[in-house]
């Protein structure tokens, strides 16, 4: 710029950046103003750049929280993934394990133990209870429990050589003693996804609260927890049978790419294209067996999208998507507005962060969110 | 930008095993340490993997955390070492040289509204940067975006202070003049 003096042009660009990144000395700062003050046509490149450097970056921290989840699951034998299960005798005892996550885990956080063995043992009791009822599980043996917390995944082999994968928020027990004897059964509340080695001596069988899957060696996925409306097994390859609960008289199979929907409470309207099994009283729920389908547009196959580390929603609620997000990023999501709960979203996430999921379900219907720390709030 | 008593903070709970912590540190720095990686090995497979090797090491010395003066800096340190010594492994040396990084920044405006800069100026800025020289971009990529101090830039690059100084100070009269040139056209 004629009549400028280089040197005084070159200091200014060193200034300005030293006090952008707020490295600049007093007199520094000073400098510079002297040098705006007589280089007027300086400021809006000062300016400018200030604005710039200020706004800072975009941090989309896209894929970093699935990023997280392959870095566990590479070094799991190292971080604390509950893999290997816990035993623990019915008198309350904890058996000495070779797992040394659990000395780790445990080792700081004695309260945390002593909740941690009461909680599974409450659910221990409930468990044999039910299977009492006409299953032939043997009082004084070690009940094996597999839990995740919300926010992780984890993946089991049984004693058969069978694998599980749980979803977050689930928990799977079996009785490891008899375990392999005549029967391979587990309980599960949550979701997970089995991979079932084939032994037809020795049928394999899942209790969930409504339903017993029992199954000779397959590929499917079962949905059940007890804070859902509906539960739900789905098959990917062989065949399963299905008897519920509420009606022992009635097995369904299923044939591969079926699934079965059963509400855990109300019944709900169904469409019609699906077969619809009528019920014989107003409590019994409403069972509807469906085929899969994987979804065009994204395709997948929504029921086994999670295992892929995919998060799907095909026409969820919000308050139940409320309960999808806060087990897959492990936060906590709540609705302030009740009217917002019954409201519908599809949709299809891969590495995304929770913000974005919210900010791009909210483009088709609008809400607002807000987050603070771990907690996310929907108004 | 991280606190550093925030990361003091979180360090000292992952020193207790606390697996809550390490895992908003990973989430803290997964991009940005990712993007410094990946302007080296230009491999997303490999970048990856250099990173999860970073934060592996991280759980496993996490006793000796209150030994690291600057968690930030140690970061970025390790990331750095880890990746020329697989570059070495692979017999790609000639990546280490700071001339042949190819770094790619954010965008440079999250709010180009705000600043009353037109989409042309935003392009043009955003060119700009892109068009800056290997070692300029990568300077003011970690000075602006990731926010080392100009002590921290040089430890980690083995450059002089000056050097950085000298870097950012190119970089952004680059950087104006393309709007200078955008400005006159108005």
């Amino acid at each position: 710029m004629p009549g400028q003096n280089n040197s005084s042009q070159d200091q200014f660009w060193t200034l300005l950046s030293k006090k952008l990144s707020k490295e600049a000395s007093a007199e520094e700062l000073q400098e510079l103003q002297s040098i705006l003050l007589n280089n007027p046509d300086l400021h809006h490149h000062a300016n400018m750049l200030t604005e710039m450097w200020q706004q800072g970056s975009i941090n989309k921290g896209i894929g970093s929280e699935a990023a997280y989840m392959r870095h566990i699951m590479k070094h799991k034998d190292e971080l604390f993934l509950e893999e290997d299960p816990i035993k623990i005798n019915i008198d309350g005892s904890v058996s000495e394990t070779d797992a040394g996550f659990l000395r780790a885990f445990f080792s700081r956080k004695k309260s945390l133990v002593y909740s941690f063995i009461g909680l599974i043992i409450t659910t221990g009791v409930i468990y044999l209870f039910t299977q009492n009822r006409g299953a032939k599980l043997p009082p004084q043996q070690a009940l094996s429990s597999v839990v995740t917390k919300n926010g992780n995944r984890t993946k089991i082999v049984l004693p058969d050589g069978s694998q599980v994968w749980l979803n977050a928020g689930s928990n799977l027990d079996y009785n490891n003693s008899t375990f392999n004897k005549d029967l391979r059964e587990v309980s599960l509340n949550g979701e997970a996804y089995f991979d079932v080695t084939k032994n037809p001596d020795k049928p394999f069988i899942i209790h969930t609260k409504k339903m017993d899957i029992k199954v000779l060696g397959t590929v499917f996925n079962v949905r059940s927890y007890s804070n859902e409306k509906i539960a739900e097994a789905a098959l990917i390859k062989g065949s399963i049978e299905v008897t519920l609960k509420d009606r022992k008289d009635q097995k369904i199979v299923l044939k591969p790419n079926e699934k079965i929907s059963i509400a855990n409470e109300e019944p709900r309207a169904e469409p019609k294209q699906n077969k619809i099994i009528p019920a014989n009283t107003s409590h019994i729920p409403q069972i509807v067996v469906k085929e899969l389908k994987p979804n065009p547009t994204y395709n997948i196959i929504g029921e086994i999208a999670w295992t892929q580390n995919k998060l799907y929603f095909e026409d969820e609620t919000l308050e139940d998507i409320a309960l999808r997000l806060e087990r897959w990023f492990g936060k906590k999501v709540t609705i302030a507005n009740e009217s917002l709960k019954n409201v519908h979203y599809r949709g299809n996430y891969e590495s995304e962060t929770i913000e974005d999921v919210l900010s791009s379900l909210k483009l088709s219907k609008s809400f607002n969110f807000r987050i603070a720390n771990d907690t996310i709030v929907i108004y | 930008m991280e606190r550093t008593d925030d990361l003091i903070s979180l360090g000292m709970r992952i020193a207790n095993d606390d697996q809550l912590a390490y895992r908003q540190l990973f989430i803290l720095f997964y991009n940005k340490l990712s993007r410094f990686v990946m302007g080296f090995t230009k491999s997303k497979e490999l970048t990856e993997e250099i990173v999860s090797d970073v934060f592996i090491n991280i759980w496993r010395r996490r006793k000796k955390m209150e030994e690291i003066n600057n968690l930030k800096l140690y970061l970025y340190v390790s990331a750095k070492n880890i990746t020329f010594n697989y570059l070495k492994k692979l017999h790609r040396e000639n990546l280490t040289d700071l001339d042949s990084v190819e770094i790619e920044p954010e965008d440079p405006f999250a709010d180009p509204g705000a600043a009353l800069i037109t989409r042309e100026m935003n392009l043009k800025l955003k060119s700009a940067i892109n068009d800056l020289p290997p070692r300029c971009k990568l300077i003011f990529t970690l000075i602006k975006e990731d926010g080392l101090t100009y002590k921290q830039a040089a430890t980690l690059l083995d450059v002089s202070i000056s050097t950085v100084e000298n870097q950012l100070s190119i970089a952004l009269k680059k950087i104006s003049r393309a709007i200078r040139y955008t400005f006159r056209h108005n």
